[in-house]
């Protein structure tokens, strides 16, 4: 049963060192009562709420918490290509991605907001994923911008920018094929745990991350990084889809909730 | 469904501090595990009774400190909260945390867990400045008072604690929930409960005094954890550069003396590291896992070679080579367990103002340093044998710190010496529980025990059909196999069938009597049985004459070539109709006149056909298993020699004779039959089952642990070739010597020293080819045939259960262990079963002692005996006494720098002179001149016991004369031992040469597979090998020469 992780980062080494030492010590992620750090249990998601339009210049704007992670998700667009025009597509429009964390957000204060290694990743990460929910073939020759901010890192930082920027990009009135929900879950003593928090993230789980298109479970990313028997691949993937789609509930309770409050401003 | 609540936390790291918020959420629905629950809590496990007076909710100190005492079984309704757990795994470490787990887990103790902190109402967050100690003592209180509110007050919750303040505070506060201190608790509900009174004390003593610990460092303080960590990684790169230090990862394997320990990387188990000296042992203690830093290799020490008398190093260091020797920098795991101690005498030495109740115990092990005990019973329990647990071993503290927890008697009582045999191999034999025999089915009189109907009709009914009997000892109470065997067919076929009995019928699986079993216990006097005697002597006995549930192993097999047609497993109903003993098999077979006592009352005629009829089916077994001995032996079945007497008590158990055992041909034919029906099992499980199959293999030996067999061999004049265990078995089945038939048995011995150990394990582990069994070179191998001894065999049973099911496309209905609880499994029945061996010889070990003990050494010519030098030593000579079965030392040289010269007559005496070792003798020059000792030459050697009274006592061996001993009266009881293992020997040798001859048809050599204590046979024949192995006293040094030639 090799489920060792092997970080491929020394960034991640070097951000929670203490965290690696409380694994040394043997943290029990889940007790024998089924009960997890944080008193969930394994398939329980952690609290999430959102707000939409919390910005009035961008296009679309969300403010997405899920537990203790927090971010903002800025959406500007379609609008025409900037800077270099060599990338348009004439068939369809580009979407730009740009993730960033604040210097606040992790426990000690981080150097270098954006632009490092692990940020352009998972810029990287956010475009694929948004290139398959958003309908860009509706805009030819022009760019979506999605900025995403962490504002507190809890865990399950990419699941959670990806449910900012869905809520960011309907918020915008961009069409999309259908709400994209992001989950992390982990496998730990033969169990997924679903929606990692940062003491399980750094506490020696195989994790993954999985963004679905919930209505018709169509699976727009999935990432591993760590190692796991192939038995168990199936299961980990069951119960990530379980609470994407648990997450997707969430996220419509927040757009119908959203859509009433505008009408009733604008008194329609 | 969820609320959230956050928490602060203040971490530090590097020094510095980081704050972390870490999310809580609490939920209003949590299992109060109580069957007084009135709120339908999802109570799934164990539930705590409703018929109690009160629960008890032990504060975080109490669960921290005195959590032995929470592990007596009769304190029931006991609530562990979630505060207390968490404080454990925080101040304790892992080990003591999976203990506090394992108890709450184990069904047999009434207590449970709570999950406070997730509870709505019970969680309290922790204010602003509050110390921790009083935030987690209010938290526990604040479960309490849920757990009475929970239960409507129908239960009067008591908390215990060792906070006077908390006593004070909270126990006027709520009705119902009473706080107390632990020491009241027991006084007025446990009153009676003795041994609880006792530990509590001695624990609270041991902690006052490690808080008035000085604080003068003796030692250096270990490295924290991340240091270690980062070392090992890093160590293992620098290795490659072959730089002189560097961190090794190292676990504690074998060590001599305590002050002198060796290391075997965990990693690479082939080289060893040396620490020398209590500094540079840095507080590790047998059985630790810890990290050592290679010292200089100008440091380096070298192993002696020479026998080493008590404390005293008598070799010089010159000649042999350096070891790696290192230093213990740091401790990863602990591994401390019970030791037994001995209170020395009160002999003024021991300062009596202000540390009066502190004694320094020694321990029986030699390998454990002293232990401080604070007590107040020190004159009490002088010369007493006491059971101790170590607390903490500080750096400022020249010796550990324990606490007595069980007196055990006086030293040198032979109950107390056994206990303590018990204890030191962490061997616990409670009694069986009420509950335990509640769960067994009733045979008594007035109820007597009937086979159900049901299970009947299921079973395969050989009761009528089958000759089924069974072979075991004299007086045997535990028949758990029978054999039959028929032809059929017209005599073309024959049906060969091996009946083991179904412990699995009447012992379910996660049932109490399954939870408690793990081996029967065989001590030289008694046995400590794994079931209850209404199961082992009765209802799972296969006994003559009564109906029986079996599991059934039946083969086809051609009547000619013994080739197997067909096998078939089952579950059966058998009748054994002879319960028969070896000697009267034996006789049976020689055609010797025998009564068999099932006929004693039978008609001539009647009684001739039954006769017959039983000796034609022992015949043919008797072919079959020659046959089947045979083929093993083409593939390669080796044949080793063990030592083995047993003790013959008298009704006061006092020892009368030592007896070495006496082999029959019939031992064989059963332990041959088993053998089969193992293999046979272990095919069919591994076939249905690939991954998660119990079975047990037997590793190749290490080559170099032949050389000594090698060398000695070569000095003889013979070659030993070992590459393969075939090539072993021929090579060991030509060298004898006609002149000493002890020869060939020596060079056995010696082989059987080299071999590794049978272990259990999961086929999901490991791949095919590892399977092989060496010692008896087969390529599947398990234990089946002794389900009422061993619980591998339950296990087994389970399995073939399951496959049969399989099999016959039925889904068994539960599913089968998976290959990760099968592997833990293994390895829990392996440390158990090394244990009861260590145990078995230790035991031997005892009573040959108690045997000489009552004689003089100077006159009873019982203490005079004749030895067989094995072995060559710098300063004496390794012998071997196959009379008693005894190895060990005789020194050549003693303290005073003497040696050993031979007078005319051959008697020796000590006189100054000066000692040349060579490599095939050894040889003292005095001025009475010189006299040489060689191998395999017969002394004369004088038996006496070294007492000391703290730890074992043990054989000392004194040379009297160079020549062989011959006894005044060779017809004298006590000589017929040895003169029958000489002649088993001889029959031996020519058993070899006439297989040579006639290989179609050879006599099956004798195994001693089935001699261990008077029990039925077992096929377990490295049981006895491995006993043998512990048993030659310098195994140490062939390790360590090993690990020598293996590192440099």
């Amino acid at each position: 049963m090799g489920n060792v992780v092997q970080r491929r980062t020394r960034g991640a080494l070097r951000r929670c060192p203490f965290e690696v030492c409380g694994n040394m010590a043997g943290l029990e992620l889940l007790s024998d009562q089924g009960y997890r750090l944080d008193g969930r249990k394994a398939t329980e998601l952690r609290k999430v709420q959102a707000r939409m339009g919390v910005f009035a210049q961008a296009d679309g704007s969300a403010y997405l918490e899920q537990g203790n992670t927090k971010a903002l998700a800025v959406v500007y667009g379609p609008h025409e290509m900037r800077g270099s025009r060599s990338r348009t597509r004439h068939d369809q429009a580009v979407i730009n991605c740009q993730y960033s964390m604040a210097t606040f957000s992790t426990a000690e204060r981080k150097r270098r907001p954006h632009g490092d290694r692990k940020s352009t990743e998972m810029s990287l990460h956010l475009k694929q994923t948004f290139e398959a929910a958003v309908m860009t073939q509706l805009y030819p020759r022009s760019q979506i911008d999605i900025y995403v901010k962490i504002l507190q890192s809890d865990g399950g930082n990419y699941s959670v920018c990806v449910n900012a920027a869905t809520l960011a990009v309907i918020d915008a009135g961009i069409p999309m094929r259908d709400y994209v929900c992001a989950c992390t879950v982990g496998f730990v003593d033969e169990t997924p745990l679903a929606d990692l928090c940062y003491a399980e993230e750094s506490g020696g789980v195989s994790s993954l991350a999985l963004a679905l298109l919930p209505r018709g479970g169509q699976i727009a990313l999935l990432q591993m990084d760590a190692r796991l028997h192939q038995d168990h691949l199936e299961a980990l993937i069951e119960a990530a889809m379980t609470a994407c789609k648990g997450v997707s509930k969430v996220l419509d309770e927040v757009v119908r909730q959203h859509l009433q409050e505008v009408s009733v401003l604008t008194g329609e | 469904m969820i609320k959230t609540e956050k928490i602060l936390h203040l971490k530090s790291h590097r020094g510095r501090k980081v704050r972390v918020v870490r999310e809580h959420y609490l939920r209003e629905r949590v299992p109060c595990y109580s069957s007084l629950c009135q709120a339908d809590c999802e109570n799934d496990g164990k539930v705590l009774p409703g018929d109690l007076t009160h629960y008890v909710v032990p504060d975080v100190g109490v669960v921290v400190d005195f959590l032995e005492i929470l592990e007596f079984r009769e304190l029931q309704g006991v609530v562990f909260t979630q505060t207390a757990c968490q404080a454990v795994q925080h101040c304790k470490g892992r080990r003591q945390y999976n203990r506090l787990r394992n108890l709450i887990k184990d069904p047999r103790h009434d207590c449970v867990l709570f999950a406070n902190e997730f509870q709505e109402y019970s969680y309290c967050p922790r204010e602003k400045g509050e110390s921790q100690e009083k935030w987690q003592t209010r938290c526990v209180y604040s479960a309490a008072v849920w757990y009475h509110n929970h239960l409507a007050g129908m239960k009067d919750v008591v908390m215990i604690t060792e906070d006077q303040d908390a006593v004070a505070e909270y126990s006027s506060l709520n009705a119902g929930v009473y706080v107390i201190s632990v020491q009241d608790f027991l006084q007025n509900f446990w009153p009676e409960l003795q041994p609880a009174h006792e530990l509590y004390s001695s624990i609270s003593q041991a902690l006052q005094e490690k808080e008035s610990e000085s604080s003068q460092k003796e030692y250096t303080e270990h490295l924290p954890a991340e240091i270690l960590e980062a070392g090992i990684k890093s160590g293992r790169y620098i290795k490659v550069q072959n730089r002189s230090t560097h961190l090794v990862h190292a676990l504690f394997s074998l060590l001599d003396v305590s002050s002198l320990l060796l290391f075997c990387p965990v990693s690479d188990p082939s080289w060893a590291v040396l620490v020398c000296g209590n500094k540079n042992r840095n507080r590790a203690v047998h059985g630790d896992t810890v990290v050592v830093e290679l010292l200089p290799k100008s440091e380096w020490r070298g192993k002696v070679t020479a026998l080493s008398e008590g404390e005293e190093k008598s070799g010089e260091d010159n000649e042999s080579k350096p070891m790696p020797t290192g230093r213990v920098v740091g401790i990863l795991q602990r591994n401390w367990r019970d030791y037994v101690v001995t209170f020395p005498p009160r002999d003024g030495t021991q300062s009596q103002s202000r540390n009066s109740q502190r004694i320094l115990a020694v321990p029986w092990d030699r390998r454990i340093p002293k232990i401080r005990i604070s007590t107040q019973q020190a004159d009490a329990l002088q010369d007493h044998r006491v059971v101790v647990r170590i607390d903490s071993w500080e750096s400022t503290s020249l010796y550990p710190n324990g606490h007595s927890v069980r007196v055990l008697g006086r030293a040198g009582e032979m109950e107390t010496e056994v206990q303590t045999i018990l204890i030191e191999n962490c061997i616990h034999v409670p009694p069986f529980s009420d509950a335990q025999l509640r769960e067994m089915p009733v045979n008594s009189p007035e109820k007597p025990w009937r086979m159900d109907p049901v299970q009947v009709a299921e079973r395969r009914d050989l009761r009528e059909t089958h000759l089924v009997f069974s072979i075991d000892p004299r007086g045997c109470e535990d028949v758990d196999d029978t054999l039959s065997v028929r032809s059929i067919a017209g005599g073309k076929l024959l049906e060969l069938g091996v009946h083991i009995a179904d412990v699995t019928h009447f012992v379910a699986e996660g049932s109490l009597t399954d939870l408690e079993a793990s081996t029967t216990y065989y001590l030289a006097d008694r046995r400590y049985d794994m079931l209850p005697a209404v199961l082992s002597a009765d209802l799972c006995s296969l006994l003559g004459g009564v109906d029986r549930y079996a599991m059934s192993v039946m083969w086809e097999l051609d009547a000619q070539t013994l080739a197997v047609n067909k096998v078939w497993y089952g579950r059966t109903v058998i009748r054994s109709s002879y319960q028969l003993h070896y000697e009267l098999a034996q006789a049976l077979l020689n055609g010797e006149p025998a009564e068999v006592p099932e006929l004693a009352r039978l008609e001539p005629e009647e009684k001739d056909a039954k006769l017959a009829e039983l000796n034609q089916a022992l015949e043919t077994l008797t072919h079959v298993a020659r046959h089947l001995r045979a083929q093993r032996d083409r593939g390669g079945a080796l044949e080793l020699e063990g030592v083995e007497v047993r003790a013959q008590l008298d009704e006061q158990r006092n020892i009368t004779a030592l007896v070495p055992r006496q082999p029959l041909e019939v031992h064989e034919t059963v332990a041959e039959c088993m053998i089969y029906a193992n293999h046979w099992v272990a095919r069919k499980i591994q076939e249905t089952f690939p991954h998660q199959a119990l079975l047990r293999r037997h590793p190749p030996p290490r080559q170099e642990f032949f050389n000594q067999l090698v060398e000695s061999a070569k000095a003889m004049g013979f070659t030993i070739d070992t590459r393969t265990n075939k090539a072993l078995a021929d090579s060991l089945d030509r060298a004898v010597d006609p002149q000493d038939p002890l020869v060939n048995k020596m060079l056995r011995m010696m082989a059987t020293t080299a071999m590794s150990q049978a272990l259990y394990f999961s086929t999901g582990l490991e791949s095919q080819d590892q399977f092989y069994h060496y010692g008896l070179a087969l390529d599947r191998y398990t234990h089946f045939t002794s389900p009422i001894r061993r619980y591998a065999d339950i296990v087994v049973h389970r399995l073939l259960t399951a496959a049969i099911a399989v099999e016959r496309g039925a889904d068994s209905g539960r599913a089968i262990a998976s290959n990760k609880e099968l592997e833990e499994l293994a390895q829990h029945i392996n440390s158990k079963n090394r244990a009861a061996q260590r145990a078995q010889k230790l035991s031997t070990v005892l009573f040959q002692c108690l045997y000489f003990k009552e004689r003089d050494p100077q006159t009873d010519p019982q203490c005079v005996a004749d030895a067989i030098v094995y072995s060559i030593r710098n300063n004496g000579l390794l012998v071997y006494i196959p009379e008693y079965g005894v190895k060990g030392p005789v020194y050549l040289k003693n303290r005073e720098g003497q040696v050993v010269a031979a007078g005319e007559d051959g008697s020796c005496e000590w006189q100054s002179g000066s000692l040349r070792h060579y490599s095939d003798r050894i040889s003292t020059t005095s001025s009475c001149g010189t006299s040489t000792f060689r191998l395999c030459d017969h002394i004369t050697v004088r038996i006496s016991v070294r007492s000391t009274s703290s730890h074992a006592d043990s054989l000392n061996l004194e040379i009297i004369s160079n020549k062989p001993h011959r006894s005044a009266e060779p017809q004298q009881p006590h000589s017929q031992g040895r003169s029958q293992l000489v002649q088993e020997v001889v029959r031996q040798a020519e058993e070899a040469q006439q297989q040579a001859q006639e290989k179609a048809a050879r006599r099956p050599k004798l195994s001693r597979e089935e001699r261990e204590f008077s029990q039925s046979k077992t096929p377990n024949l490295y049981s006895l090998l491995e006993e043998v192995r512990e048993l030659a006293l310098m195994d140490l040094d062939t390790a360590a020469r090993v690990c020598v030639t293996s590192a440099s």
